[in-house]
């Protein structure tokens, strides 16, 4: 494993998490009573079948979303707490975050959407940081580019240099290689394993893409809204068997 | 086909709703202007076939011209000269006359014994008359009929406003001066408390003919028909029996001939407001062209789908026309609906700058409806044209591409050679118009206008984008807000560009009048400080004539040294109607500088005429010409030309002399009075003494130069004023397009808000992104009208130089808070499109298709 102690604790929790769409005969059950922690430093991905609650969980988790009832922490803070408008500032100040497509701003330079959050916050941005950030995700010579000029990949990356530049406490991902080919792929998840392992970043990654999910150091395996299972140091074959069984 | 055209339309009610509102206010003034004036038309068809049916022949004095409007004396009456009192005998006499009524009747204003001020005065004529007992068509409503000296009936509608009595005592000012009566009786017409606002003072029939200087004269004879004679056999014979000079017409001519006068007048009216209405619907076309280029644009793939599964282009056009006609159409219902409500608030509107229209129901004509449905459909249709090609133009294989980004920068190069040649041509239109001498000259610079509008909205994008970068260089350091903003406002040049062009129209023409009335202003105070040589001006609020009784109250002062009145009259000379100003030849020197360039104004005095030298040039008269000039009252008459002068502001083109005006007016009234003070006086004494001798005239203001100078300014604000609001319609079109293309930008934006929502940007701040962009759009828009209205004023000024216009002034404070207004308004229009982009929901905008 890395450098960085892992003894952090945790980062990230839901307690009795319950989420509930639609009231009386139409009402779905998204999440039903999840308990999970995720742990700092870490890289956890979260897998399961279409319509587990793997991206409702992720949702309410980052502030996007409110449950139903149950209660999600963000290191201390009790997140069903707080107002909208707390809610926006949590997510700026302490969350990152990496979806599956349309990461960017189109007007907006490489550069311009990496530093966007810390600009939104009208916080200085940390220039070494940002430079090492950069450097890793190795978009020095793309920064002033748009991002129609970039490729999907890059887009991607650009994201979680975004995701990352300001210090998060968590960043959540969303299906971030669901569009890319497998090599630009690999390279982003290389990256996201590296901001873990060398920085002591922590993150939270919805995948339902086995190879993306064995870079994590651990999986939580979701079906009809409820924790069924988890695994430590994952490798591919072992998550196919897993997904196979819990699709049987 | 048509279902999913029709599918597509109703599927976006909000955008159908923002899209019909520019045309629905549009049409909605065309039809208001229609039914208020159908409604005013009718309403005077009414009183004057009323006022006919009180007789059947009418006998008075044989007018050379008909003089529309207020008469030829600015006073009310007809222009026309009395007739001897011996032709009612001469009618009497007629076989066939049951009854013949004489009548005379001159100027006399009353004054409110409550505030001490003059009614009227300002639009409707203040009508002396003498009390008809065998009318049936005025009658008493109150009280008894007026008989004798110091006695008034009043009509009802001024007794109203202005909570006059029976058995009370009011002063009524004539041309022999002010007098006071006893209100004896209220009259009505009917079920009308007066006619169209004009105020009525009745005596008897003896008093009113030496108030009105017709003792032994009368000025009509209203004749009544016996059983079975028919009014035009009447007619006929009385005609036969009158001494020379002398007419008899039927009653139903006189009512056609007050209607027709009428509506030529109200011709005007309709024509001024269905100009605004066609610049709102202009305006509303950019709002149309627009909003079709953005949801063809953004329906692209489901165009090219169509496409792939089979539609021609034809169709695909076909289906986007058939939107517009459908949004057009119902716009224009809507509209029709709005220009009722809006006839009765315009009619309020000019009620409130003094212009007051008799009240009656509203009329809508079918031929209302059906023009302003066919315009609004038509307009929509037209703005509609350009985007339904464009939309044919999709490709079938975009329906399998991803969603990309607007194309931005394409076909500059073809942009810049249309726009600029429709610019030029634009502008040669405008300036042929101003220049050519054509006989089609208000034509010609209207379309001039349209096509230069044209023209710099097709040229708008080149510059949109660099005029945003400059624009919004200062927001960048408000933040991400203000940088997004500006992004936002430079993404789509063409569309910003549009959406601003649609306001630079309201706004060039609002900057446009500003730098007209500026100049005008200047124009007018730099004439008067080269002519005007006297002390003080004595004038009513609004140029109504008065009595010369004024003139002689301030002669006989001991602190006047000159006194010069001025009188005013239409005459007609080659078919042109013009207006003659009648001056004292021994003292207008003394209060004004004529500038004589040939003869002399002692000249006036042996009867000859000056004309300006102008005047002069456009129609080749030279000094000791022999003119023949005709007049309502005495008809043509022979003029020696005695002088040809420079000064044509305060005197005008046509001068003669106080003595030729009284032989040629049956009505004498001066219209200003000019006075100098003797040596040794002060101003303020003078002024002192001035005022207190016409201190029982209230309606005449007694003012040096500098207060004289600021009423006139006055005047000329207040038509600015109205004009603007008039303008303002289509500034608020143009709004509305800034909110239609903000919401439609936002719809396409949802992703990309609910991004930057998950990242951490607050509402507050997603707001004010949008309001940046809007501000960036008005007020390029703002500017853009600005330099255009800056080149139209520049060059009208121009080209009415030489028609008191000389001195060009620029109104900068104006033109600038005009600027920051349409920026202020775009934080308006940014309201509700800034509301909805904060209330995306997050998680649904993420997920966005």
């Amino acid at each position: 494993m890395g450098a960085v102690d892992a003894s952090g604790g945790v980062a990230a929790r839901a307690e009795e998490l319950t989420k509930v769409y639609g009231e009386g005969h139409a009402a779905v059950r998204a999440l039903d009573g999840v308990t999970v922690a995720f742990e700092r430093a870490r890289f956890t991905a979260i897998m399961g079948p279409s319509g587990s609650g793997k991206s409702t969980l992720l949702h309410c988790l980052a502030g996007l979303d409110t449950p139903t009832s149950g209660r999600v922490f963000l290191g201390d803070v009790d997140l069903t707490e707080l107002s909208e408008r707390q809610l926006t500032l949590l997510r700026r100040e302490k969350v990152g975050f990496v979806f599956q497509a349309f990461n960017l701003i189109p007007t907006l330079s490489a550069a311009e959407n990496i530093t966007l959050p810390l600009d939104i916050a009208g916080r200085r941005v940390d220039r070494a940081w940002f430079d090492a950030v950069v450097d890793t995700v190795g978009l020095r010579d793309r920064l002033s580019h748009r991002p129609a000029e970039l490729s999907g990949g890059e887009q991607q990356r650009v994201a979680g240099a975004r995701a990352l530049v300001a210090r998060p406490e968590i960043v959540y991902a969303d299906e971030p290689t669901g569009n890319l080919d497998s090599r630009s792929g690999a390279e982003l998840l290389a990256f996201l394993r590296s901001a873990v392992d060398e920085h002591g970043q922590t993150i939270v990654m919805v995948t339902h893409d086995p190879v993306a999910a064995s870079h994590a150091d651990r999986i939580v395996f979701l079906a009809d809204g409820r924790v069924v299972d988890e695994m430590r140091e994952p490798t591919t074959e072992r998550v196919l068997d897993r997904l196979k069984a819990l699709e049987a | 086909m048509w279902r999913a055209a029709l599918k597509g339309l109703f599927a976006k009610k909000l955008r159908l709703l923002l899209t019909a509102a520019s045309i629905v206010l549009g049409v909605g003034f065309v039809a208001g202007t229609y039914v208020l004036t159908d409604t005013m038309a009718r309403a005077f068809d009414q009183l004057f076939a009323t006022v006919a049916s009180d007789t059947d022949v009418v006998v008075r004095a044989a007018s050379a011209f008909e003089v529309t409007g207020q008469g030829a004396g600015g006073d009310g009456t007809s222009g026309r000269r009395p007739i001897p009192a011996s032709v009612l005998e001469t009618v009497r006499a007629v076989q066939g006359v049951a009854e013949a009524r004489p009548s005379v009747q001159g100027y006399a204003q009353l004054v409110d014994p409550r505030t001490g001020e003059a009614i009227g005065g300002f639009g409707p004529p203040t009508i002396g008359l003498s009390w008809d007992p065998g009318s049936t068509v005025l009658t008493l409503r109150e009280g008894r009929a007026p008989q004798g000296p110091g006695e008034v009936v009043v009509d009802a509608g001024t007794a109203r406003a202005h909570d006059l009595r029976v058995g009370q005592e009011v002063r009524v000012i004539t041309t022999g001066g002010p007098q006071r009566f006893e209100i004896v009786g209220i009259a009505g017409f009917g079920e009308t408390d007066n006619l169209a606002g004009a105020t009525l003072a009745l005596f008897e029939l003896r008093t009113a003919q030496e108030l009105f200087d017709r003792v032994g004269r009368y000025d009509e004879i209203a004749v009544d028909a016996a059983e079975g004679v028919s009014a035009s056999e009447l007619r006929a014979r009385i005609q036969a029996r009158l001494p020379e000079g002398v007419e008899a017409v039927t009653s139903t001519t006189v009512a056609a001939e007050n209607a027709d006068a009428f509506k030529e007048a109200l011709g005007f009216f309709r024509t001024a407001l269905l100009v605004f209405a066609g610049i709102s619907l202009f305006v509303g076309s950019f709002i149309i062209f627009n909003t079709f280029s953005i949801i063809t644009a953004q329906r692209t793939r489901e165009l090219a789908l169509l496409r792939a599964l089979g539609a021609t282009r034809r169709q695909v056009t076909a289906s986007v026309l058939l939107e517009a006609v459908v949004v057009g159409l119902a716009a224009s219902v809507v509209g029709v609906a709005a220009g009722v409500g809006i006839a009765a608030g315009l009619r309020a509107l000019l009620g409130a700058f003094g212009v007051d229209l008799p009240g009656t129901a509203l009329r809508v004509l079918p031929r209302t409806v059906l023009v302003s449905v066919a315009v609004g459909s038509a307009v929509t249709l037209m703005g509609s044209l350009l985007p339904a090609r464009r939309a044919a133009r999709v490709a079938p294989v975009e329906a399998l591409r991803d969603r990309s980004e607007q194309p931005t920068g394409g076909g500059m190069r073809r942009r810049l050679l249309a726009g600029t040649a429709l610019t030029a041509v634009g502008l040669a239109v405008l300036l042929f118009g101003l220049f050519g001498g054509s006989g089609s000259a208000a034509e010609l610079v209207g379309a001039g206008a349209a096509l230069t509008f044209l023209g710099v909205a097709a040229l708008s994008p080149i510059v949109a984008r660099p005029a945003a970068l400059v624009l919004g260089r200062p927001l960048r350091a408000l933040g991400v807000p203000g940088r997004l903003g500006q992004e936002n406002a430079m993404r789509n040049p063409r569309r910003t560009a549009a959406t601003a062009a649609a306001l630079m129209v309201g706004l060039a023409l609002v900057s446009m009048v500003s730098i007209l009335s500026a100049s005008l202003k200047a124009s007018f105070t730099a004439a008067l400080e080269e002519t005007l040589r006297a002390d003080l001006t004595v004038t009513t609020s609004s140029f109504q004539p008065f009595s010369p009784e004024v003139a002689e109250r301030i002669r006989a002062l001991p602190e006047v040294a000159a006194v010069a009145e001025f009188r005013q009259g239409l005459f007609r000379f080659r078919g042109e109607a013009l207006l003659v100003t009648a001056v004292d030849p021994s003292t207008i020197e003394r209060v004004a500088a004529l500038d004589l360039r040939e003869g002399s104004v002692a000249s006036l005095a042996q009867g000859r005429v000056l004309v300006s030298a102008d005047a002069a040039r456009e129609r080749g008269i030279s000094l000791g010409d022999r003119l023949t000039l005709t007049f309502p009252g005495t008809g043509p008459e022979p003029l020696v030309v005695g002088g040809l002068h420079g000064e044509d502001r305060l005197v005008g083109d046509w001068v003669v002399s106080l003595a030729t005006y009284e032989r040629l007016y049956p009505e004498q009234l001066d219209t200003f009075v000019l006075l100098k003070g003797a040596e040794g006086v002060s101003p303020r004494a003078l002024q002192a003494a001035v005022e207190r001798a016409v201190a029982d005239f209230p309606s005449l203001d007694v003012q040096d130069q500098a207060a004289f100078r600021e009423k006139q300014a006055g005047f000329v604000d207040q038509l600015l004023n109205l004009v603007t609001v008039l303008l303002l319609l289509a500034v608020v079109i143009a709004l509305v397009g800034i909110a239609n293309t903000l919401g439609l930008s936002i719809l396409e934006r949802t992703r990309e808000i609910g991004l930057l929502r998950a990242i951490g940007m607050t509402r507050r701040q997603l707001r004010s992104a949008v309001r940046w962009e809007a501000v960036i759009i008005a007020v390029f828009g703002a500017l853009l009208g600005l330099v255009v209205g800056l080149g139209f004023g520049v060059a009208l000024q121009r080209a009415l130089a030489g028609e008191g216009l000389g001195e060009l002034a620029i109104p900068a404070g104006r033109l600038v808070v005009s600027v920051v207004l349409a920026g202020l308004a775009g934080v308006v229009a940014a309201v509700g499109p800034a509301r909805r982009a904060a209330r995306l929901d997050v998680l649904r905008a993420i997920a966005h298709e």
